[in-house]
This record gives C-alpha cells, structure tokens and sequence, in this order.
C-alpha cells in the first residue's frame, strides 16, 4: 500500500478563497496523493449524481470544500450540500466502497496550500480503502 | 325483566348488584392445564372473566377455545373478540360457533395493532397484514343484528338467533377527550351492553368523563364496569402512565408506591381502594380487575374489597 | 403522487448478477416528485450500481434513461433501441410504469429497483405523508376532508381507538398524528363535532384493491 498515491477531486466553493486570491484549477502534487481542483460557485452546486460519476470514474476519493456554516452565500447552500454528501456517504457505504471516498470540510480565507491540505486529509480518510476499484474499468 | 342472553354477568347486573369481572390471558401454547391452573385460582371469585384475544398481537391459544374451556371448568367466560384478524365473514362464523359451545358474552374491540405489538419483549407478527374489515363499533352492531334480527351484515338471515350479551372498551381519558363520551354513545347505539374501560387511577378524572356519560344517559342503557390493573411497583405504574395510551396515573399514586416498604401489599390496598371509589361513582355498576399475569393476587383483593362471595343469581 | 423507495441495493444486486448489459430507466413524473425515480435518482443509482456489481465481482455496463411518463406507451417506445441492446432492464418508476416496460419489451427481464409503497403528498421537503389509500368508496364528505381508511393504522369509520398517545399522536408511529384527533378537531372548530356521532356501517371493500383487479370502463371513449 506504500505506492498508493490516492487521486483526490477536490470540488471547492470559491467563496472559501482569500480575498484577491485567483482560483486554481487542474491538476496539483501533494505530498503522498495527487489532487484535481474543481472550483464551484457555491458548494450548494455539487449534486449527487456529479459525485458518484466522479468516483465510478476511478477518483480515489472526492471532497469539497465548502463555507462556514452561517458564511454561505446562498444561506443554506453548504447546509445542503453537507446533507447530499452525508446520504451520499452511506450509499457508498452500502455499494462496498466506503464511506470515506466522499468528505465535506469547511473552511474561509483558503490559500491554495490549504486547499491542497483538505484535499490530503481526504486522500489520508482513503488510504487505508485503497484504490478505487473502479480505476481502468 | 327479559333478558338479552341469561349470563350470570347480565343477571348480576340485571339485579342491580356490584358486579365483578376478571381476566384470564390464555396461554402461546395448546396446554389447557395453563388456563386451568387460573381458572383454579380465581373460580367463584367473579361474576365472568375475559378471555383476551390475542392480545399485544402476540399469538395465543384463542379466546374461543380459552373460553369453552373457562366454561366447562365451571366459570363464565367473556370471549373477546378484536377486529385486526378476521373479516366479517370470519367473525360472524366465529360468533356463531361461540353461541353453539355455549359461549354468550362478547367484549367486540379493535385490538392492538400488529406493529404495536409483542409488548417489546416478543417478536409478534409485524409483518402480518392487518384486516380491519370492519371496526369495533360496526362489529358491535353486527353482533346485535345477528342476536335481535336473526340477519347477518351482508343481509342473509340466520337459521337461529344466538343470545350474546355484548361488551364493548372505553378509553375515557385517550385524546381527544373531547370526543371520547361521544364514542361511547355510539358504540351503545350500535349495541353494547356493558362496558369495560382501560385502567383507571385518576378517579377524579374519570369522574368527570363519567359524569358526561350520565348526563347523557348512557349509563341507563349500558353497565359501565371501570378498569383496574392491579399495581405491583411504582415503575410499573409510570410505565403505564407514559407508555399506554390514555393510562393517567397521578404523581401522589406513584409517589406512594415508590415510598411503599411493600410494593406488592401497597398495591393490593391500592386496589382496595380504587374499588371503594369507583363504587361510589353514580353510573358505575361494577368493576372490571386484572392482575397481568398474576391472577393469584385477585382472590385477596376481592375478598378485602368485600366483593367476595359472588352474589348467586 | 404515487411514492416509491429504492430497493436495498444488495436486492438489485442480486437480480443483476450475470447480466452485463443493463439499462436502467427512471420516470419524471411522481417518482421523481418523491425522490425515488426521476433523473437525479437514476443519474445517482446508475453509477452506484456500477460500483456495487464491480465490488461485487460482475462487473456491468449501465445505460441509464429517464421517460417523462412511464406509464405511457408512447414514452416507453422511445426506449425501444437501448432495450433491444439490454440484457435487463432495471426501472425505478412505480410498479405501473414497470409493468408497461415488461409488457412492451416482453423478451428482456425487468426488474424492480424500487417498491411502491403509497399515495402520499409531499408535506414538507423530504418529508411524504399518506393521503389515500384508493379504497373506492370515498368518506372524506363524512370526514371534514380527511381520510382515515389512508391515515389511521386501523382504517378505522368511527373514532378513534384507544391507542391515541396522550400528545394526539398515533400509538404506532409517534410522528404521524391520530388522524381522529385531527378529524375531531377540525369538526369542532366547524362547530359540526354531532355529525360524528353517527355510527357508520360496515365499508363496502369491494371496489377497493380487495375486490380484486380493478376494470374500468367508459364505453363512449372508446373507438
């Protein structure tokens, strides 16, 4: 499992940002995983259907990034998508592939390092998952 | 006076006396020697005793064969019969095979429902698909067209009249109490004889409901005998006050038993007690007492109520 | 609407192993009011299924598609082509819609992602209740409008029983009121609660699911 490097998708609200700080899309290193950032207009946009392709498509895991609960934008918007992400959970749970291929995290002011961090807590929730058994299908 | 079926329950009543009926819960299993073993205990001590119907959905020796043989042991059986299981195709042939063994009260109620069964110490049925062709009220009324008309629910008439005397429950005190006296007008409309309410501790409460039904003149048609189970601890009255629907048991009540050094004796006086005053109630014409799965508790209780010997009619 | 929930998916699994080939079809109709049926859902199910059949060591191609009726012919035969290339077909709209897929492509297995389960509304967001039980001889005029054959556990034509808990909800779901609470209130506030005291006679059942398949016929709109 040491050669595991989980692949992480890591939708992010760009309402988390810095201020002044430019989204970052595409592909990073981390440390011990990779990561794709995906940026949202909100967080409330991430729909179950999204999150499952994501990981029939062989994502190791997918997390998002979403804003303080009282600091969304769209008011409740992060509160629904932390519902969406918790019944996705237990789907994943139900299907073998493990609750931990899907997480939700908060946070404001985010610098891209820091996003890379939510991104590696995920990638560490999987490891002990390993691959996703979907990768190459 | 004429009688309606010549029970020693309708006699007693019909006579003007303080009548006293039990209940004997038949066995989850064929042994007769269980309901015998009760029927022992409490022979001579009431005027009839119910014989429940499957009660908590739990399933039993049924109240038919319970009570033929409650009969043959030489004790007056009140068969209970719940509209959950059968339709009224069933229950009107069921009624009539319990006329042919000699089985003449009926207690006509809903039953407790399949999913709020098993007491949650058994499994039950909650699978099971409930009928609930008719309700309670209705099967009342079917029971008296068959024993005054001769005439089954769908019209046909029967080769013979069965003579039942007919029983019906009431929750005084269940939301919404509003309505509750109202149901137990109808339900002497659609025929009810007699009358056995769910437990009763709050005597002031009841009082006032009972009162309503005075006013009404309910109690000049039907025999209102009110419910007492018998109380063995504190936990168990509380358990009754917040776990069964339209069981109110006063905080006084609860606090005595738990102050109690006896529980058991304390419950027993308790009992004694709740019997004296619900005598005193106008329109109650006797009392209906359990001892749920301790029916050797009854004989005592009876004879401190001063309700023993049973008057011969 | 007419509500459905999905099945477990260890069911559907189990239905689907040995097949390799499976379209999956939603409708957008009441299924998909309730959350069970319409796109979101089979968008939702299809990669999930992938993913338990992958785990569960047969792994599968789903196709997916969602009709806007499925209990409408011509919808159903807008499917003709992805079912001919189907080994099953998997649908998750209600056991009508179902039963028209199976008739029409009579050749391939269907199988049930879902149960039917009532005719509810949507009382709140994520939250249907019962509303009607299809028992063919409507009481809500007898009521004040609302149907305790649906909505008391007992389906009971004369008050309620003695399980009303002591907060006037029913003694066998603490979150679903005693729908003769609510009867008995609604009649008061009206001022009408005497037109409750008659007795109702028994129901006639027999138009009801009880008297068996129902057949409906209106002849003049006939051809």
């Amino acid at each position: 499992m040491e050669s595991f490097q989980p692949e992480v998708t890591l939708l992010y609200c760009r309402q988390c940002l810095a201020s002044g700080a430019k989204p970052v899309e595409g592909r990073r290193a981390g440390e011990g995983f990779s990561a794709r950032l995906v940026v949202l207009p909100c967080s409330s946009k991430v729909q179950l259907p999204h999150l499952m392709r994501l990981l029939q498509a062989g994502s190791d895991a997918v997390q998002i990034a979403a804003c303080p609960e009282k600091a969304c934008q769209h008011l409740v918007g992060s509160n629904r998508a932390e519902n969406r992400v918790k019944y996705g959970q237990d789907l994943l749970e139900t299907v073998g592939m493990g609750a931990g291929r899907l997480g939700l995290e908060r946070g404001a002011g985010l610098s891209l390092d820091d996003l890379l961090e939510l991104a590696g807590r995920r990638a560490e929730a999987v490891r002990a998952l390993g691959p996703n058994p979907m990768k190459g299908v | 006076m004429s009688l309606k079926a010549g029970t020693k329950l309708e006699k007693v009543l019909a006579a003007g006396q303080f009548a006293l009926t039990a209940e004997i819960g038949p066995p989850r299993g064929p042994d007769t020697e269980e309901v015998l073993k009760k029927a022992e205990i409490l022979k001579g001590m009431a005027d009839a005793y119910n014989v429940t119907d499957n009660q908590t959905a739990v399933v039993r020796m049924s109240s038919i064969a319970g009570s033929k043989l409650l009969l043959d042991a030489g004790l007056e059986p009140v068969a209970q019969m719940t509209c959950r299981d059968r339709n009224r195709i069933a229950m009107q042939s069921d009624l009539l095979g319990a006329a042919a063994l000699g089985l003449k009260n009926i207690l006509a109620i809903s039953g407790d429902h399949q999913q709020a069964g098993a007491s949650g110490k058994l499994k039950g049925h909650p699978g099971a698909k409930g009928v609930y062709d008719v309700d309670s009220i209705q099967l009342i009324n079917i029971i008296k067209n068959m024993r005054d008309d001769g005439v089954q629910a769908g019209g046909d008439t029967l080769s013979a009249k069965p003579a039942f005397f007919i029983g019906a429950a009431w929750t005084p005190l269940g939301p919404p109490v509003e309505f509750r006296v109202l149901r137990l007008a109808k339900k002497v409309a659609a025929g009810a004889d007699f009358i056995q309410t769910q437990a009763v501790y709050d005597i002031k409460a009841f009082g006032e409901q009972l009162k309503k039904a005075v006013d009404m003149g309910l109690t000049e048609k039907t025999a209102i005998l009110p419910g007492i189970i018998v109380p063995r601890s504190a936990g168990m009255l509380r358990y009754m006050h917040n776990n069964v629907p339209g069981v109110v048991v006063p905080d006084e009540l609860i606090a005595r038993m738990k102050d109690a050094a006896d529980p058991a004796a304390e419950g027993l006086k308790v009992t004694v007690e709740l019997i004296e005053q619900v005598k005193e109630l106008d329109g109650v014409k006797g009392v209906h007492l359990q001892a749920i799965e301790a029916e050797e508790l009854l004989p005592d209780i009876i004879k401190q109520a001063g309700l023993s010997p049973r008057p011969e009619v | 609407m007419i509500t459905a929930e999905w099945k477990p998916i260890e069911e559907m699994v189990g239905y689907l192993r040995g097949h390799r080939k499976v379209l999956l079809i939603g409708c957008a109709t009441c299924v998909a009011e309730c959350a069970a049926g319409g796109e979101r859902e089979v968008e939702t199910l299809a990669p999930l299924l992938a993913m338990a059949m992958q785990n569960d060591g047969n792994p599968i191609e789903i196709v997916s598609a969602t009709l806007e009726r499925q209990c409408e012919p011509e919808f159903v035969a807008s499917i003709a082509e992805q079912a001919a290339e189907a080994e099953a077909i998997v649908s998750v709209s209600c056991g009508i819609g179902m039963q028209l897929v199976a008739d029409t492509y009579a050749d391939t297995p269907l199988y049930p992602g879902v149960n039917t389960t009532s005719l509810s509304i949507r009382e709140e967001p994520g939250l249907w209740t019962s509303r009607c039980a299809a028992c063919g001889d409507c009481v809500l005029g007898l009521t004040f409008g609302l149907c305790p054959v649906a909505r008391c556990a007992k389906s009971l034509m004369n008050g309620p029983c003695g399980g009303t808990r002591e907060n006037g909800m029913c003694e066998i779901n603490e979150d679903t009121p005693c729908i003769w609470r609510l009867i008995v209130e609604r009649a008061t506030a009206r001022g009408q609660l005497e037109s409750l005291v008659e007795v109702k006679p028994p129901k006639n059942w027999s138009n009801s699911p009880a008297g068996g398949p129902k057949r409906m016929l209106r002849e003049d709109l006939r051809s």
